[in-house]
């Protein structure tokens, strides 16, 4: 009797061992990429890195050195417009949701739309703002290509923004609103000051999201070999560069293209881990 | 349902008493449940009115009908009259910004918004008048200083609000009050989240305030009451027991009920 | 008496001139409510938008090919005297790719949940969440520079087919929606109410044990709807896949055989596509719209459903 109690108990016990040593296992195969990925970037976009690569533009095909200035400015202006259209947007949006349409229905069916959006295919988004923007204009332009991002912005924002302004507890707008604070300025001076690190957080993860898109960049801003600030033509921009240098034979376009990957990829993953020390610190206050 | 309002209360005053709100057949509902039942009841000018009895009577329901703070939710509605100097603040059409101006509250949870000490005070004076910045100083120390928290925090006006003490909280969300000046103070069991010395000073402020303002305290404390107001309210599941001046509220209680729960027998 | 008459009538000048600055302000107030709620439903208008500028745009391709658009594998944009294009390639490459993804993501994520809930030193839970979530924040487009250079020559030197192959896209993926599968499931291992587990480790279950009964059953809907959510990730990818996929327009012999999957189509060919071949792809385009529109709907019923649960 014990005998057998205890051949069981071995064997649930070596089942334990296995399984555990199993998620063991599945974590460090997870670690596995992001180092041999991060490892990747470090060695192949590390030999190109240089001042050049900030200071002069992309260099035509089958020559020596040249940079990615104009890549990286066009991609700035790209990711500074997108979220300077999607962010308000995103921001008013989620206030209607906490704010004023907090107990009425067509919220959830916002929220529930815009859970959906928030991972609908960027490369549909692009179909979006091509046939809505570029087709009407007649070509592609910077302008196109920041909607687009706009479009991918503005729900990470309403999501953040919702999320953090319900964190507000209640007591505090009825304490605005019993001066006589008309509801307004309720929001706006009390409620997203309260919210303000998380409201910033929900920005700040945005445009993380948005700076590595290249998917709906592809036809909507198309790219430049050329320095141009101009928001209505094509606009160089880091992600279809890369895109396009990588697929090309040119070693010295390849090269470009793995400098420009290290520089994005630490650009976005700086921006994750920015957003993410300010939504701890807000936590902790 | 309806309770007489005693003479006793005309006769004992010195002045006679004018009655700056009156509450009037006040029904109240969340949805469709009533939560007060046919209110009826004076509050005194520059009296205090304390509200007392078991949780969920509807003490504080009637508080926040005073200054309308209800609307803020859907499905919460009132009935009946409430008459704030002669003018029916349930009455559709009413400047509800206008009237919590007018009629002030101060929370159970000290609630300092998120900003520097200076700029709780100056917030709300801003929304109604354009004064100077000395003007303002002004201001801010006459509130502050009405509230007995100015010699503790003048020299940090410009810490967070949140920086302080819980007592010292509330004495800034009394002051924040004050600033803009009301006629009007509601309190909703101020004192239930703090030490017995801050609660002193709360009650000694109040005691303080009655000779401007016009003010209503909701209370599960029945020695608070005792000390601090002239009348009390006894209420008991959405319905006015008794209304009299608090001194025969707690030595000859007309009502059965009343008298079980001062005397602790429940709530 | 005067004093009070006095008092009573300069508070009534006060109001009076309240009343006119929050007259003043009633207007702006307004205006902010009308900005916030015209935002607010806009978010339903894009959704409307995008569904119709695709229908519109795949007009030309649904009237030509109908049915037939799912059914036929053969895609010539160029033959004469008009495009035979068909669909059935890219949509099963899309599939096959995602539901490969998944079986691989999904007991690897659950098993790094698992770690992170009930093995991990504390000191560590949070550096390899982080690290485990910066996978998700890696551009997608890196993911398909590396398996283009890195994972796909290393498959090959194996004899797991070539560097472009439907095996290739199917990995890329599954390291794409791991971070996905881990934050959700270790968030709703952390809804399981500790004395439920205390009770069976009372009982003398092993943590595997306890984790077997007593945790996944009881986040069983959570899990799923993180699996959903995860599987709506896979299916619109499109850089990370178009790099290595092959972007060959034939049924797939296996995995080790280079394919196509709609997003990888649209990515490659739109920018130089015109008239019905354009609108084919945007045709797949709205194909895979209402695809992940299902998956991700049915991903957040069961999350709101294990929400209310939690709630009730």
């Amino acid at each position: 009797m014990s005998k057998t109690a205890n051949a069981l108990y071995a064997g649930r016990k070596r089942t334990n061992i296995i399984a555990m040593t199993l998620c063991y296992a599945a974590t460090i195969f997870g670690l596995m990429w992001l180092t041999l990925i991060l490892a990747s970037l470090l060695i192949n976009g590390i030999p190109g890195l240089s001042l050049a690569i900030f200071f002069e533009n992309t260099p035509p095909p089958n020559a020596q050195g040249g940079g990615l200035a104009n890549a990286i400015v066009g991609s700035l202006m790209l990711t500074t417009l997108g979220v300077g259209i999607g962010a308000p947007v995103g921001i008013l949006a989620g206030t209607y949701m906490a704010e004023y349409g907090r107990y009425e229905r067509i919220t959830s069916v916002i929220r529930f739309i815009n859970d959906i959006l928030l991972s609908a295919p960027s490369i549909i988004i692009g179909l979006f703002i091509y046939t809505l923007v570029v087709l009407p204009m007649g070509q592609f332009s910077g302008i196109a290509g920041a909607l687009a991002l706009a479009v991918i912005v503005i729900p990470v924002v309403v999501r953040t923004t919702e999320d953090m302004l319900m964190l507000v507890p209640n007591p505090l707008r009825e304490a605005a609103s019993a001066l006589g604070m008309p509801r307004s300025l309720v929001i706006k001076q009390v409620a997203y000051r309260a919210a303000r690190a998380g409201i910033i957080t929900g920005v700040l993860l945005a445009v993380a999201r948005v700076s590595g898109e290249t998917a709906p960049l592809l036809f909507t801003v198309l790219s430049n070999q050329f320095w141009s600030l101009d928001i209505t033509q094509p606009l160089a921009n880091l992600p279809v560069t890369i895109n396009n240098f990588i697929n090309n034979p040119d070693p010295n376009w390849k090269k470009l293209a793995w400098t420009g990957a290290l520089i994005i990829t630490f650009a976005v993953l700086s921006l994750n881990i920015g957003a993410r020390a300010l939504s701890k610190s807000s936590q902790s206050k | 349902m309806t309770i007489e309002t005693h003479s006793s209360s005309q006769s004992s005053a010195a002045l006679p008493m004018r009655e700056r709100i009156s509450v009037r057949d006040l029904r109240f509902y969340y949805g469709e449940s009533l939560a007060l039942k046919n209110i009826n009841l004076p509050l005194y000018d520059r009296k205090v009115t304390a509200f007392i009895g078991p949780s969920g009577c509807g003490k504080s329901t009637l508080l926040r009908v005073l200054n309308r703070m209800y609307d803020l939710y859907p499905g919460q509605r009132a009935e009946g009259e409430v008459l704030l100097d002669g003018e029916n603040i349930l009455q559709p059409g009413i400047d509800l910004n206008l009237l919590r101006s007018r009629v002030g509250m101060v929370f159970q949870k000290p609630t300092p918004f998120p900003m520097t000490i200076y700029d709780n005070i100056a917030f709300g004076v801003r929304l109604y008048e354009k004064i100077s910045k000395a003007d303002m100083d002004v201001r801010v120390e006459e509130a502050l200083s009405k509230a007995a928290l100015w010699k503790e925090v003048k020299d940090k006006l410009n810490a967070s609000g949140l920086s302080l003490s819980g007592g010292q909280q509330q004495r800034l969300c009394i002051a924040r009050t004050v600033a803009i000046k009301p006629e009007v103070i509601l309190f909703d069991e101020p004192c239930s989240a703090l030490d017995p010395i801050s609660t002193a000073k709360i009650e000694e402020l109040i005691d303080e305030l009655k000779s401007e303002y016009t003010i209503a305290i909701v209370t599960h404390n029945m020695q608070q009451a005792a000390r601090v107001s002239e009348h009390t309210a006894f209420m008991y599941l959405g319905d006015l027991i008794e209304f009299n001046e608090t001194s025969n509220i707690f030595t000859t209680p007309k009502d059965q009920r009343t008298q079980d729960y001062i005397t602790g027998r429940f709530g | 008496m005067t004093d009070m008459a006095m008092t009573s009538h300069a508070a009534s000048g006060a109001s009076a001139e309240r009343a006119a600055v929050l007259q003043k302000l009633r207007g702006r107030d307004t205006l902010f409510y009308w900005m916030t709620r015209i935002a607010a439903i806009s978010v339903l208008g894009l959704l409307g938008a995008i569904m119709i500028s695709l229908v519109i745009g795949a007009w030309p391709a649904i009237s030509t090919y109908g049915l037939s658009f799912i059914t036929t594998v053969r895609w010539a944009p160029n033959a004469m005297p008009t495009p035979v294009l068909g669909g059935l390639s890219p949509l099963i490459g899309t599939l096959i790719t995602s539901i490969v993804a998944l079986l691989i993501a999904v007991p690897v994520g659950l098993g790094i949940a698992i770690f992170l809930t009930e093995l991990c030193p504390p000191r560590l839970m949070r550096p390899i969440s982080i690290a485990i979530e910066m996978l998700a924040g890696i551009p997608s487009i890196i993911y398909g520079m590396w398996g283009f250079f890195v994972l796909g020559p290393f498959l090959a030197e194996r004899g797991l087919g070539g560097n472009l192959s439907l095996l290739n896209a199917s990995l890329i993926l599954a390291i794409m929606v791991l971070p996905f599968i881990t934050a959700i499931s270790r968030d709703v291992f952390a809804t399981v109410p500790p004395v439920l587990k205390e009770a069976a480790y009372g009982v003398g279950c092993t943590t595997w044990e306890v984790v077997r009964n007593v945790v996944v059953p009881y986040t069983r809907v959570g899990i799923i709807g993180g699996v959903m959510l995860a599987l709506g990730r896979a299916l619109g990818e499109t850089m990370a896949v178009t790099f290595v996929v092959g972007n060959s327009f034939r049924l797939p012999s296996s995995l080790f055989s280079p394919g196509t999957t709609i997003s990888a189509a649209i990515a490659s060919e739109f920018a130089e596509s015109a008239d019905l071949h354009q609108s084919a792809l945007i045709l797949l385009g709205l194909l895979l719209f209402v695809l992940t529109f299902a998956v991700l709907t049915i991903a957040r019923l069961m999350l709101m459903r294990l929400e209310k649960q939690k709630g009730a």
